[in-house]
């Protein structure tokens, strides 16, 4: 007879957003049914079960050729090639839980690799910003309940984090704003019209790459100064009169920026505006701002990082302490200079995200991947070590994009013998300490 | 014709990423240029026939496609992921994130080349 399990409350891990009022219906140990989540969720929850694309046991390349082995063998030869390479890189960790991420920096430390998670190539730029100029902030609740003004700088949620605004910033009814959408302004900053600037109430088109001129411009004028120009950054001024007029006079504002701030010419100095644009309104009205991180625990990883060495992304231990440098350490730069000898990839894919050039010196080195699917990575690397998925597999926390730890739960059992990415680093740990003779 | 090239996530390419990298979900999703629609009439060639773009980086076929989040004259939006990694440029001014966003980029309309999935983009990188 079929075995039907329903869960409810559970919480997505995909985006930063972390919706946490998913049901999922399960038949045997197959989930059949995934309520609530946005078309990505749903997507990640169904990837779980076993297809074609999922790894269910470990592989090593053999002759050019991917073939099965056991996981004593897969382990064994991670570990001697991480034990016996001079500067391993270790990149990902954002979309796996925060105990996995703890390991990493311990496997790290002892090999003297450097490590660094996907904030590299997200909101890097926005943690170099937040270290210079501090970070007025607030939990997504608090805006739901208070913000009338939603500003949407560089950032697309229809697309990138789909029920953020039907959750926290523009739909939902909060505390104080009583009518959901009809009670807040939706303001979109963005060179295109995207979907969401198409549903806000006013949309500002600048020209691409000029973010930082159009901040310093608002900066100015919030201060009274008449500029003796007729548009910035391609934005008329009598529309910057009427934005800086709005920005004023809200009770509440928010600014979520996205990676139209921080992969634009200027990166970290466009969020350095941005936030000081937020400290001046600040003298007018109430106003803060929150960065829309893109994978579930990309926070997590910061925050993990950070409270175990400093720091919250491209860390270098050759030297047997931390040292951050992004530049330097940051993995799209180790890759370009050839300052790596070994990879391991967990949870991420940089053969399809990172620039050619990063990815052709990826390819020339031994590459392990920790990876539940088929990925171009994992299909090129030379050991797979196939994971539980962290959230639908296995428990473990996730940082939510204010920063909110939020408990992930498991709703299934993982395919044939797969461990979670923790265990996975942990044996790893183990093996390469015995190589190492600690 | 010369644009000025920006990426971005789309839904598509989101969910196309979740198990489904190597599949034609993919580059359903994300070998694809996005026009402005003044722009892609100035192009005089069906939705859908392939183009290709340059930059100082390099090159990549894809198909092309009238973007549903204009206007946005000039600019022309690829979707991340290998194809648009295949030309933005990868200098990260110290920073550590390449430039993802702003390259300039040339097109020309290809009508008969193929567009090469993700793996083949990648394996052809070894």
């Amino acid at each position: 007879m079929k075995k039907f399990k329903n869960f409810e409350d559970v919480v997505c891990p995909f985006c930063g957003t972390l919706c946490d009022d998913l049901k999922i219906i399960l038949e045997d140990n197959k989930i059949i049914e995934v309520d609530n989540a946005c078309a990505i969720g749903t997507a990640k929850f169904f990837s779980s079960n076993v297809s074609e694309h999922r790894y269910t046991k470990p592989m090593m390349r053999n002759n050019d050729k991917l073939e099965k082995v056991t996981w004593d063998e897969a382990l064994n030869k991670a570990a001697e090639l991480l034990a016996n390479a001079k500067r391993p890189l270790s990149y990902g960790w954002s979309s796996t839980e925060c105990d996995a991420q703890r390991k990493a920096v311990e496997l790290m430390e002892i090999c003297g690799g450097v490590l660094d998670n996907t904030a590299s190539v997200c909101h890097g730029p926005s943690l170099l910003a937040i270290q210079d100029v501090g970070c007025p902030t607030s939990t997504l609740g608090e805006y739901k309940n208070r913000a009338d003004l939603v500003l949407f700088w560089g950032s697309n949620p229809v697309h990138a984090h789909p029920r953020h605004m039907s959750r926290y910033s523009d739909f939902i009814r909060g505390y104080f704003r009583v009518d959901g959408h009809l009670d807040r302004t939706i303001i979109v900053v963005d060179p295109r019209t995207t979907h969401t600037a198409q549903m806000a109430d006013m949309h500002i088109r600048l020209n691409p790459g000029e973010d930082y001129e159009l901040f310093n411009a608002i900066r100015a004028m919030c201060r009274g100064v008449e500029l003796d120009v007729k548009e910035v950054a391609g934005v008329p001024i009598k529309q910057i009169k009427e934005l800086v007029e709005i920005l004023k006079s809200c009770k509440f504002g928010v600014l979520f920026f996205g990676l139209g701030l921080t992969m634009s010419k200027g990166k970290h100095r466009n969020v350095d505006a941005g936030i000081s644009l937020i400290r001046e309104l600040n003298e007018h009205t109430k106003f803060n701002l929150t960065p829309m991180r893109g994978h579930y625990n990309v926070s997590g990883a910061n925050i993990v990082f950070t409270w175990t060495t400093g720091y919250p992304y491209s860390i270098d231990f050759s030297r047997d302490y931390p040292r951050y440098n992004p530049g330097e350490f940051s993995a799209v730069d180790i890759l370009k200079r050839n300052d790596f000898d070994v990879t391991l990839i967990v949870a991420s894919d940089p053969a399809s995200n990172f620039p050619k050039d990063a990815v052709i010196n990826m390819l020339k080195k031994p590459l392990i991947s920790v990876e539940p699917h088929k990925t171009p990575t994992s299909e090129m690397a030379d050991i797979i070590l196939p994971p539980a998925i962290a959230g639908i597999e296995c428990e473990g926390t996730a940082y939510r994009m204010d920063k909110v730890p939020i408990r992930l739960r498991k709703v299934k059992n993982a395919p044939e013998d797969c461990m979670a990415d923790y265990e996975i680093i942990e044996k790893l740990i183990e093996k390469v300490k015995e190589l190492k003779g600690e | 014709m010369k644009f000025f090239l920006t990426t971005g996530r789309t839904i598509d390419q989101g969910v196309a990423l979740e198990g489904q990298k190597l599949g034609r979900e993919n580059i359903k999703a994300c070998a694809i240029c996005e026009f402005d629609k003044d722009d892609f009439a100035k192009l005089d060639c069906m939705i859908g026939t392939p183009v290709k773009v340059t930059t100082k980086f390099g090159e990549v076929v894809v198909y092309s496609q009238i973007s549903e989040q204009g206007p946005h004259p000039g600019i022309i939006f690829i979707p991340m992921g290998p194809w648009a990694n295949a030309v933005i440029n990868s200098e990260t001014y110290g920073t550590g994130m390449p430039s993802y966003k702003g390259t300039e980029a040339e097109v020309e309309v290809v009508k008969s080349g193929r567009i090469l999935t993700a793996l083949e983009i990648i394996k052809s990188y070894k």
